[in-house]
């Protein structure tokens, strides 16, 4: 055998098992998160069951069920619509596994595009997961892709026509959920998805639907509230009840021509009132430095502080950072907010849920004590 | 359009092993090797 066959078939091996490592790493990923069913929990559904062109696909995911003994409003929480960014992830868990109702319905979808949280985005150096230490043992969640998994959806046009508007965007857009909005039952996986998501409205008449985000620090919606015209009222009245608490939120009406998103195409195509929140994220922004898990956990960040000094963010940043606790804190409590909101307006149909920590709860004691043991392995 | 990009990257992959195991120069060895990779990873559908 030649010299250069030798080291031809060395380096193939090498390159072999350099990709059953990657390979495995990856693969990893798509063992979704353990999330516990709470004691308000009353059903465990599919989004498939509202939409079945999803069933068996990697979109569908499930959709937690909260129903109070007595009849009320209704409420989806959308948690995991873009798996980069973890509060609106975490947030959702924390309604899954503390939330007990009384009147009313609460829908969660705590990994709406469960696709994108089986990849990470390329070249952002992100951790694959993060861990929550609790008193019980650490619970690890996934950090995923903005987006859905590419191999799930691939590959992308050049340009990214959104079906219902025409509006153009760049073809990456094609698989981002907060952008395929009302979604088609013939369309991509994501338009699929967002088509489920709808027809989950529809067909529970969902009075309410609020959509968990985070942003980098220097774009300028963050600790912001965005609404649909019909919800402002709703929205408006919210932000007064966090101010009270020294909660700082901005509220912003949703752009008429900005398509495909939450809180536009939701509010127009169904009855519900649509709302999405942002919190401050270091660890998606393009500022930042080191990206380790850290960084998600604590939101510490020099450049940022340093960006902070230059007047180049949108949000206060000094070196204690946006901590988990604290982002996750703003979204549960501005939910609560909204109930108390919505309650004042409508004491005939209530939304009432007890058992939800409250926003100097996160800050005092942690995100920790607030998720539930995992089961024993058999 | 999915299986065309598959099968793009199917005669690019085969390519690059054919190229590793044409050329006497070990840096380019190498390189088609690290090349084989991502690739190999996109055929199989896991990234």
């Amino acid at each position: 055998m030649q010299k250069h066959t030798i080291s031809a078939i060395i380096c193939l091996a090498g390159a072999l098992v350099a990709a059953a490592i990657a390979g495995a790493s990856f693969l990893a990923m798509r063992k979704p998160d353990l999330i516990v069913r709470g004691p308000g929990v009353t059903d465990v559904k599919m989004l498939s069951d509202w939409f079945p062109g999803l069933k068996g696909t990697p979109g569908d995911t499930e959709v937690y069920i909260l129903k109070g003994a007595d009849d009320g409003a209704s409420m989806l929480v959308l948690g995991g619509t873009h798996p980069n960014e973890p509060a609106g992830h975490i947030a959702a868990i924390m309604l899954i596994e503390n939330a007990q109702p009384k009147s009313g319905t609460l829908y969660v979808i705590p990994r709406a595009n469960a696709s994108g949280f089986t990849a990470n985005d390329p070249q952002e150096g992100a951790p694959q997961s993060f861990t929550i230490q609790t008193p019980n043992g650490p619970r690890v969640f996934r950090y995923g892709s903005r987006a859905t998994n590419p191999i799930h959806q691939w590959p992308d046009p050049n340009v990214y026509i959104h079906a219902s508007s025409g509006q153009t965007l760049s073809g990456s857009e094609t698989r981002n959920l907060n952008r395929g909005y009302p979604g088609r039952p013939d369309g991509t996986l994501t338009e699929r998805v967002c088509y489920g998501i709808v027809q989950l409205i529809k067909k529970e008449n969902v009075t309410i639907t609020v959509d968990l985000h985070e942003a980098s620090p220097e774009y300028p919606v963050i600790n912001a509230i965005v609404a649909h015209p019909k919800a402002m009222q709703l929205a408006s009245d919210m932000v007064l009840g966090l101010e009270m608490q020294d909660i700082k939120i901005s509220l912003e009406p949703s752009p008429v021509n900005l398509r495909g998103l939450t809180h536009r195409e939701l509010g127009d195509f169904t009855d519900t009132l649509p709302v999405l929140m942002e919190t401050a994220n270091a660890s998606q922004g393009r500022l930042r430095g080191r990206t380790d898990e850290a960084l998600v956990l604590t939101g510490k960040d020099k450049w940022y502080v340093r960006a902070e000094k230059l007047g180049r963010l949108y949000v206060p940043y000094d070196e204690k950072g946006h901590p988990l606790e604290e982002r996750v804190g703003r979204h549960v409590t501005a939910i609560s907010e909204l109930m108390n909101s919505w309650n004042l307006e409508h004491p005939e149909k209530p939304l009432e849920f007890e058992g939800l920590p409250g926003y100097e709860d996160f800050l005092t004691k942690g995100i920790g004590v607030f998720l539930l043991p995992l089961p024993a392995k058999n | 359009m999915f299986y065309i990009y598959l099968a793009i990257l199917a005669i690019v992959l085969a390519l690059t092993v054919w190229v590793l195991f044409d050329t006497k120069k070990l840096s380019l060895q190498v390189t088609a090797a690290m090349v084989i990779v991502p690739l190999l990873l996109r055929l199989l559908m896991i990234k």
